[in-house]
């Protein structure tokens, strides 16, 4: 960890100004500088910031607070369940205690490549290559990728906001700004250090998930080599609402498959209408992993993302 | 910097790097020793503390950015006594090397005084590599009955 | 006595480890490790470190600590740090900072320039099968490759191609790291030439007699303290770098020096358990009584060939009845961090291969596997003569099928979207002890003392001293205080190959009555309670005839401040008439998820004959560990090696070990029969044998739910993907 300076600001001008790397929860930043991944000179706390609160506003959107941290989140009783089931097979409780959903928006990959410095990696230092591709990628993704990078976005949060049309309202001392949320992450063609569409002096403000009442019918699944403390080898966030037996809407996104959140819009698409049953969610299902790239040891995630698909539309649909 | 921690009742005055983590400041320069370093990443919670009643990991806190009162595996013990938490560890036998228990203890008084659903799911942010975990989750629930029948005497 | 002694301790966060201590003035030391497998050091830059603030001292090969290489009868060779510019595997050792803070020497290290001279290295195990090396002999002495066959028959093949069911297959399994809880570390103090070090170890006198070679100082100027271990499993036998380097910079300096290796380094700076390749072909006639039975093994080790995994010899050299037996071991010398042994060495992986196999092979005679165990059950090892000192593996067998409802294993196989399967598999691991040397105190004030070097690294040996003290004094365990993890009290050797509790035991038999003779001599000597009388010793006291006195009374009444014996013991006549082991018959449930694969152990029984068991809840905590050991290794941890020789998952983050959610129910049943011809007190030790077959038992689980045959461990989803 190189040395910096720290200050902790209590209005938001002050921060926005300070053009200091921003610190919440720390899970990320303060691990990232330990291994000397990024070395900020100046490090500015934002947890006295007004960026709280959790709260569905008179439109029926719910706006989440990005300083809220994950398990208030989680546990809040008019969050989506694909939302709160996302938050709860993240991290560890104490993590969730740590991070706030600002920053799990923001987390970097956890490619071991990026996380070392003594190899190359062309998101941490462009153009230097990216050993992944050739090296150890089974934790790697198939979709979005590029030949400058093959790192999975890591937030399981970001799926389930990606499946529910989720914006993000960002701050600065220009005013404020509305992006959504799928349009925030970049995919990483050859310039990968470009992660996002955030720009200095810009803090996110605030979550907002547009109101989808038959999302209360949503859940998000995970799959990874242990039951739980282990980022996803491949996640499915579905919101489905059924009627009379077929299927009159859906919304469907996969984590850990792709170098973003990645939207099934296509697996939508071919639902729509539908019957809500196996062999559909199956039929469905075959075109999830459709122009995926697959490496030397992740070529399983291209068979694994549609059975994926096709078990969380079957947990969602026995409700 | 200066700061100012409070720990297990104690108000501490201390002069530091801002690089310094509140476990190597716990550990290094007050002495508390029982949150151990595991990891140093996040990874294996044998670091856990409560900061404002709530578990966190020590390892990845930088201590300048602590306010509020820190409760450590050393400030369970109320008058002399064992909390009923440390207490079921040792009957039901939920540790072996020790090393991660203080972490252990401090998420599983978490999971006791929230009422977790899911106890071992609560757990698996505390690594043992003795694999004590089925006598943890068996300690969590003594204590968790402890709790039940003194509430039910007040 | 109903829990380990040291659970308020360690339940308070008031139990020290090594870390735990922090001498005025203390300073911190960071060790550097190479980036590079194979290669030489050409020059390293240090001007920028020198300069850091903070900064006392930059070690490397070109400005070195002085360190000796010490050589132990037990370990061999102990490696020494920055010694030269020689780089033999990624993630070695290279460089020592030291600064007056943590933060200061972590930041420092940062700066460190090395430029190497790189070769190429060899870092594939599967690569180097065809110019593998012969293995050195095995730990019994026997040679690498060794035949037993039958009268008549020419070779195994002939025996194998006569058989009337056969079985062929190859395993693989991963290269694994100790990854105890505690990283490696030391905190050194010298004072008047005198070294103190806290450290976390397998035997505290094995430590001090290695940091005193290295450092060239008379052993009885260095003391290891080690009262609390965080976790060893077979990785804190060696000193380690953060030993020797903080010693000799401590001495350099002369400021007490804390270091400890991080995580990461941890992966490749400590050593590992070499990975393996194993062929095993059975023969069988159409009863499934074995025939003949090959196990050809490799395993990686390091450039310079160390320590070899003893997968045949572990295994098949010694587990079943079998006219025909033929057995290699080979090693492929590699770029790759060191080797050393890890619970269950040999054992653990060797039972994947053959229990898997002998499930083959109970599939290919559709016999149920426990039956085709039953019938094969050796009363001696192949060839040998001295029978099984006290084997009852056929009751773990039967009661565990019993209580496990193994006879139920084909009618529920689906469970809503989960796959269900069954699997079992033997254990066994060799019945050893070690020399050792425990001191019995008896003090004025009615307690005793008994103490010994040895480590409780969380096996439970400090509440085990005191209950056989205990036992054999005739008082109450609560006033028999345990002393140990000190270099200073007698040598009881190293916690390893699941011998502390019979070494200690058989040493306390012999120690317990010298302390009561010369207690008995006090009580009857000159100015003695009952001098000149005859007198008895029982339950404490001693009786003259028509009185008695506690031996705190007698002890007083003499001013006497103690009496002390210590009693030694080591293997010896019972070795040439029995062959020794314990034994256990593993069963697991697994879960295998129709549409995404993934594996989770659902339920799990391990039943074990283990002699004598002296502590009932210490035994089933460390049996439960270990069967989950062997979830471990079946379903999560491995350490992959790049092509370049880095280790691809050296964290906690990818190097996966079960969490608490991957364990449901763990359930542990003994057989009780004392083995005395083993040792007097009939305990034959349990820490590693309940590592043994589970992750067998597991792909056999596997097997069952699936029909998918999975030959490597860890098992991924990918495996069961069709």
């Amino acid at each position: 960890m190189r040395a910096f300076e720290l200050t902790a600001p209590t209005t938001l001008d002050e921060a926005l100004t300070s053009g200091a790397t921003a610190l919440a929860g720390g899970t990320t930043l303060v691990d990232l500088m330990k291994l000397d991944v990024l070395t900020p000179p100046r490090v500015v706390d934002i947890n006295a910031l007004p960026l709280r609160g959790i709260e569905v506003d008179p439109a029926g959107d719910l706006r989440i607070g990005a300083l809220e941290r994950m398990s208030a989140v989680a546990a809040h009783p008019q969050v989506y369940p694909v939302i709160s089931r996302a938050l709860l097979l993240s991290a560890s409780q104490q993590l969730r205690n740590m991070a706030s959903i600002g920053g799990n928006l923001m987390q970097r990959t956890r490619c071991g490549y990026f996380r070392d410095v003594a190899m190359p990696c062309n998101r941490r230092d462009p153009g230097s290559g990216c050993p992944a591709i050739e090296g150890a990628n089974r934790m790697h993704a198939v979709l979005g990728t590029s030949d400058a990078c093959v790192a999975t976005h890591a937030s399981d949060l970001a799926v389930a906001l990606v499946a529910l049309d989720a914006r993000i309202e960002l701050v600065s001392t220009q005013g404020g700004r509305s992006v959504a949320l799928a349009d925030f992450y970049r995919l990483p063609g050859d310039t990968p250090e470009r992660e996002h569409d955030l720009r200095p002096g810009e803090l996110i403000g605030e979550i907002v998930v547009p109101r989808l009442d038959w999302a209360a019918r949503s859940t998000y699944v995970k799959v990874r080599d242990r039951q739980s403390y282990e980022f996803a080898l491949c996640s499915v966030a579905v919101a489905l609402d059924v009627r009379d037996g077929r299927v009159a809407d859906v919304r469907i996104a996969a984590g850990g498959v792709g170098t973003v959140p990645w939207r099934l819009t296509a697996v939508e698409a071919a639902l729509r209408g539908g019957p809500a049953d196996e062999a559909a969610f199956e039929a469905a299902a075959q075109v999830a992993a459709d122009g995926a790239r697959p490496l030397s040891h992740n070529g399983y995630k291209t068979a694994l993302l549609p059975r994926t698909v096709v078990r969380a539309l079957l947990e969602v649909s026995r409700g | 910097m200066d700061i100012t921690l409070e720990v297990n009742g104690e108000t501490r005055h201390l002069s530091i790097d801002p690089r310094v983590t509140l476990l190597d400041a716990l550990r290094e320069r007050l002495g508390i020793t029982g949150p151990k370093k595991g990891c140093d990443r996040g990874q294996c919670g044998a670091c856990t503390v409560h900061v404002d009643g709530r578990p966190v990991l020590a390892c990845l806190t930088l201590a300048a950015t602590v306010r509020e009162p820190v409760r450590t595996v050393e400030g369970l013990a109320a008058d002399g006594r064992p909390h009923p938490v440390q207490q079921a560890f040792a009957e039901q036998d939920a540790l072996q090397c020790g090393f991660c228990t203080s972490g252990q203890v401090m998420s599983a008084v978490a999971a006791v005084e929230q009422e977790v659903a899911d106890v071992r799911e609560f757990m698996s942010g505390n690594l043992c590599r003795c694999a004590a975990y089925p006598n943890i989750v068996a300690a969590v629930e003594q204590a968790r009955s402890t709790k039940e029948s003194a509430d039910a005497r007040v | 006595m109903t829990m380990r002694t040291d659970a308020p301790l360690k339940t308070s966060g008031a139990a020290r480890y090594g870390l735990d201590v922090t001498p005025p003035g203390t300073v911190y030391g960071y060790v550097v490790t190479s980036t590079i497998a194979h290669g030489e050091i050409t020059a390293m830059d240090v001007a920028a470190v020198r300069a850091a603030p903070g900064v006392l001292a930059v070690y490397t090969p070109f400005d070195p600590l002085p360190l000796r290489t010490p050589m132990s009868p037990l370990l061999g060779e102990t490696w020494v740090p920055l010694q030269d510019t020689e780089v033999t595997y990624y993630g070695q050792p290279v460089g020592f900072v030291v600064a007056e803070t943590f933060e200061q020497a972590r930041d420092a290290a940062l700066l460190v320039e090395v430029t190497y001279d790189r070769r190429p290295a060899r870092t594939s195990l599967h690569a180097g099968l065809a110019d593998a090396l012969d293995a050195p002999p095995s730990l019994h002495g026997e040679p690498p490759t060794l035949q037993v066959l039958a009268d008549g028959v020419e070779s195994i093949e002939d025996a194998l191609a006569a058989s009337a069911v056969r079985v062929d297959a190859t395993y693989e399994t991963a290269t694994q790291n100790h990854a105890a809880m505690e990283p490696h570390s030391a905190v050194a103090v010298w004072e008047d030439g005198r070294l103190t070090l806290y450290s976390g170890t397998q035997g505290s006198d094995l430590q001090a007699a290695q940091l005193a070679q290295a450092l060239d100082v008379e052993p009885a100027r260095v003391r290891a303290l080690n009262p609390f271990v965080g976790g060893a499993f077979g990785g804190k036998g060696h000193a380690g770098v953060s030993a020797f380097l903080g010693a000799a910079a401590a001495r350099d300096l002369g400021r007490p020096v804390k270091a400890a290796l991080t995580r990461e380094q941890v992966f490749t700076a400590t050593a590992t358990r070499p990975a393996t390749v194993q062929r095993l072909r059975i023969g069988a006639d159409a009863d499934g009584r074995l025939t003949a039975l090959a196990h050809d093994s490799w395993s990686s080790t390091t450039a310079t060939p160390s320590f070899v995994e003893p997968t045949s010899h572990g295994t098949s050299r010694e587990w079943y009845t079998t006219p025909n037996l033929a057995i290699t071991q080979k090693m492929v010398p590699l770029h790759v961090p060191p080797t050393t042994f890890m619970r269950a060495p040999g054992e653990a992986p060797g039972s994947f291969a053959l229990e898997s196999a002998m499930d083959e092979l109970a599939v290919a005679l559709g016999m149920d596997p426990v039956e085709l165990r039953l019938r094969n059950s050796s009363i001696a090892p192949p060839g040998r003569d001295l029978q099984w000192s006290s084997k009852h593996l056929d009751e773990c067998f039967t009661l565990g099928a019993q209580r496990f409802g193994w006879a139920q294993r084909h009618r529920r196989r689906v469970d809503r979207d989960w796959l269900v399967g069954y699997g079992t598999a033997t254990a066994m691991f060799p019945a050893l002890r070690f020399p050792c040397a425990v001191r019995i105190t008896l003090r004025p004030d009615d307690t005793a003392e008994v103490a010994t070097s040895g480590a409780d690294p969380g096996t439970g040996l400090r509440t085990v001293l005191s209950l056989f003290g205990a036992e054999a004094l005739a008082i109450p365990p609560e006033r028999v205080e345990a002393a140990l993890g000190d270099s200073t009290l007698p040598p009881g050797g190293m916690s390893g190959g699941s011998t502390a509790t019979a070494s200690v035991g058989s040493a306390i038999a012999v120690g317990a009555p010298a302390v009561i003779d010369a207690l008995v001599a006090v009580a009857t000597g000159p100015g003695g309670l009952f001098e000149g009388r005859e007198v008895a010793y029982a339950d404490g006291r001693v009786f003259a005839e028509g009185d008695s006195a506690t031996f705190g009374e007698v002890l007083r009444a003499a001013g006497r401040d103690e009496v002390t014996a210590i009693g030694t013991s080591a293997p010896g006549e019972e070795m040439t008439k029995h062959s020794f082991s314990s034994f256990g018959a593993q069963f697991c449930e697994v879960r295998v998820h129709r549409w995404t694969r993934e594996v989770r152990m659902s339920r799990m029984l391990g039943v074990f004959d283990a002699g004598r068991i002296v502590h009932e809840q210490a035994a089933r905590s460390q049996i439960m560990g270990g069967m989950i050991w062997g979830v471990s290794a079946a379903l999560h941890e491995g350490l992959e090696i790049e092509e370049s020789g880095r280790p691809a998952n050296g964290d906690f983050a990818s190097y996966l070990i079960p969490v608490n959610a991957d364990i449901p129910t763990v359930d542990v049943e003994f057989v009780r029969y004392p083995d005395t011809l083993h040792n007097p007190v009939g305990a034959r030790g349990l820490g590693e044998i309940s590592v043994v077959g589970v992750a067998a038992a597991i792909a056999n689980a596997v097997y069952d739910a699936t029909g998918i045959r999975v030959r490597r461990i860890p098992i991924v989803l990918e495996d069961l993907l069709e």
